[in-house]
């Protein structure tokens, strides 16, 4: 399908079914209403064919280009009918299992993910490797038919709620570096698994801790090579830089939108205004770019981490004239418009950390794109 | 364009920017067909052009050309006269029968016989062609004496003008104008960085070069990142060059560029504060650039203004 007629199509649907869609909840809701909502609107979608729209027929998809993906994402937040962090999840997730999981195992599992049924979870940061990821330690040793999982992960988003978990695991040596790092896929109801959410500065409980225990994993649950997971790692992250980004840029629009409409006269500064939008504007005009680079089938790189940059400055951005414009809601508001307004303004500061840092960015565009070279 | 025919538009006129400036450049775009290809492929012309332009400080006659055939004049020797520095309206204001001109020339002023001037009517705009004669006109020097701009005063009877006024949309012009200054300080911007990016792998201190140390690194790549907004930008605002997203991606070009000039500056620290480096060309040309055609603060202070007070946002990007 082009994408002019799926728009047409999707928007006329959403019109149809506004009120199925709409959010229980008002404000921010909690996270499991947030999650509640999600799988709803998975569930709708997916019956109705959209959620399936540029994803591969083998994994139960409609085929098509990315910027249907693209699409349905921006509308569906830009009408706030989810929240996009939690949204775009399959996004990352989705495209790791087509390209590296067995082929039976991708088809089995990602209409799984697609329709809501399922929420998986990504296993990539642990408490001693949050910036320098190769240097992870949640081991990973053969044992008979199975792989035996040592260690602990953190700042694992959603693992209270999913089902399966994209893990990364240390195969090699301790020193081994990205070289000896293996992907498994595993179920997160496997026996040995722990998992602690952490409440965060904006009130949810979203990030976990993850403990595993002599935790058995069928030996075909290896995403790509054993030993390789270093390539899937990096070829998942340029998604993580794409797709979701085009959806949150969506979400900071709308939120822009709602602030310039509800902020008391005098309390914005018109220079701030005009920056944040030129800002939020670029971001969207380079976003863009990169969605339709993908749809012509080229292969993303470190080039998207320009984009993640820029995403997290114009959410910083927005989210600062939130504080100015709306000063009053968000520091004394309990009504919950303004919780909603505090909460997304608080996660605002973590724009710069998650997803690697601004710092890793920088240096990812300072060695890959500049050729700076080795930075010591 | 298609890639090919682009790639060759792109190679000759880099080669042009390379080997000449002023009127040879001129010459060397007429030999490329750069009009044409302005007539056929707008924003390909206008950004390759202005973009290279920027790398190699250079100025040509193009914003003129570009700008008189937005007023709807294709003739050659024509000049525009471009509003006073920072301001982005017409130049021209009737008093009675008289038309008072205050504002700008390009450096291919001096190579034009006639100059268009956008002026205020009643409730829009309209062009009086004149002999440049009946203007004065006074060299600038001033902060970057290489872009050779002039002030451009005087007044003149309009039954003097050398035809009827033209009604003009001087707004959709502009945007135009400033879109092409866009281009030109990304190129500005770029050829910074690029001068930077070798000093840094070049320059040792501590035993090692500069470029490995993260505060100079960071710095950048930061600069990279404001440079590939704002060319994403500008190639976005050409889907519908209204004067809005004109405006907005000039400032963010202009904004972009002064701040890639800070961070360029600091890393070429002593050398290249001085005239033996070229980095100076490029950090004067800069901040006239950003000046021209709407200063980039005025236009961000301007559209902020207009958002609060119609409390809505410009059209956005569709997919």
């Amino acid at each position: 399908m082009e994408l002019r007629d799926f728009k047409a199509a999707v928007d006329d649907w959403l019109d149809a079914h506004e009120s199925e869609l709409a959010c229980a909840y008002e404000g921010i809701g909690t996270l499991d209403e947030q999650m509640a909502q999600l799988r709803k609107v998975l569930r709708l979608t997916y019956d109705a064919g959209f959620m399936r729209m540029g994803w591969p027929e083998r994994v139960g998809g409609l085929g098509g280009s990315n910027l249907l993906r693209a699409y349905l994402g921006e509308v569906l937040t830009a009408r706030e009918f989810v929240e996009p962090g939690i949204y775009s999840m399959p996004e990352v997730l989705a495209p790791t299992m087509i390209d590296y999981a067995p082929e039976m195992l991708a088809a089995e599992m990602v209409p799984r993910l697609l329709r809501g049924e399922e929420i998986w979870c990504q296993g990539f940061s642990e408490p001693g490797t949050g910036s320098n990821l190769a240097s992870l330690a949640c081991r990973a040793i053969r044992d008979g038919d199975s792989w035996r999982i040592n260690g602990q992960k953190v700042w694992t988003s959603l693992a209270q709620y999913a089902s399966r978990c994209v893990l990364l695991t240390r195969t090699g040596t301790p020193e081994s570096a990205h070289k000896g790092i293996t992907a498994l896929f595993i179920d997160m109801d496997s026996a040995g698994i722990t998992v602690r959410p952490i409440e965060t500065m904006h009130g949810a409980k979203e990030f976990c801790e993850v403990f595993f225990d002599d935790v058995l994993v069928p030996l075909d649950r290896v995403l790509g090579e054993v030993d390789h997971g270093w390539s899937i790692a990096m070829d998942l992250l340029p998604y993580e830089r794409s797709t979701a980004l085009w959806h949150r840029a969506s979400y900071l629009q709308r939120r822009l939108e709602q602030l310039v409409a509800a902020a008391p006269a005098g309390s914005l500064d018109p220079v701030a205004v005009g920056e944040a939008t030129e800002l939020l504007w670029a971001f969207r005009a380079r976003s863009r770019a990169t969605q339709r680079r993908l749809a012509a089938g080229e292969t993303l790189g470190a080039e998207t981490s320009i984009d993640k940059v820029l995403v997290a400055t114009a959410e910083q951005a927005v989210f600062d004239l939130v504080a100015q414009g709306l000063g009053a809601e968000v520091t004394l508001g309990d009504d919950p418009a303004s919780q909603r307004w505090r909460a997304e303004l608080l996660y605002s500061r973590a724009a710069t950390i998650y997803g690697g840092s601004a710092e890793i960015q920088r240096n990812i565009i300072a060695r890959r794109l500049l050729d700076l070279g080795a930075d010591r | 364009m298609e890639s090919t025919e682009r790639a060759l538009f792109e190679t000759g006129v880099r080669h042009a920017t390379e080997s000449g400036d002023g009127a040879a450049l001129d010459a060397a775009l007429d030999d490329l067909g750069w009009r044409d290809a302005l007539e056929a492929d707008r924003p390909t012309a206008v950004g390759v052009l202005f973009e290279s332009q920027g790398k190699t400080t250079t100025t040509s006659a193009a914003l003129d050309w570009l700008l008189a055939s937005a007023l709807g004049v294709e003739a050659d020797g024509v000049a525009v006269v471009l509003p006073p520095l920072r301001q982005n309206g017409p130049p021209g204001r009737l008093d009675g029968d008289w038309c008072v001109v205050e504002g700008l020339g390009t450096a291919a002023l001096d190579r034009c016989e006639t100059a268009l001037v956008a002026t205020q009517t009643g409730d829009g705009t309209a062009t009086f062609a004149v002999d440049l004669g009946l203007l004065t006109r006074r060299p600038v020097q001033g902060l970057d004496p290489a872009l050779g701009l002039f002030e451009v005063m005087g007044e003149f009877e309009t039954a003097w003008a050398s035809s009827q006024p033209q009604p003009a949309d001087w707004p959709a012009t502009a945007a135009l104008g400033q879109l092409a200054l866009g281009h030109e300080l990304v190129g500005a911007g770029r050829v910074m960085l690029e001068l930077a990016r070798t000093h840094a792998l070049e320059r040792l201190q501590f035993g090692r070069p500069i470029g490995t140390f993260q505060a100079v690194r960071h710095r950048l790549a930061e600069s990279l990142v404001s440079l590939e907004a704002a060319a994403a930008l500008l190639d976005a605002a050409w889907e519908d060059p209204s004067p809005v997203t004109a405006a907005m991606a000039k400032a963010f070009a202009g904004r972009s560029a002064r701040s890639v000039s800070r961070n360029c500056q600091q890393v070429l620290a002593g050398i290249g504060f001085t005239t033996e480096h070229p980095l100076h060309r490029s950090v004067r040309r800069t901040i006239v650039l950003d000046q021209l055609l709407g200063a980039g603060t005025i236009l961000t202070r301007t559209l902020g203004a207009d958002i609060l007070e119609r409390a809505a946002l410009p059209a956005a990007f569709a997919l």
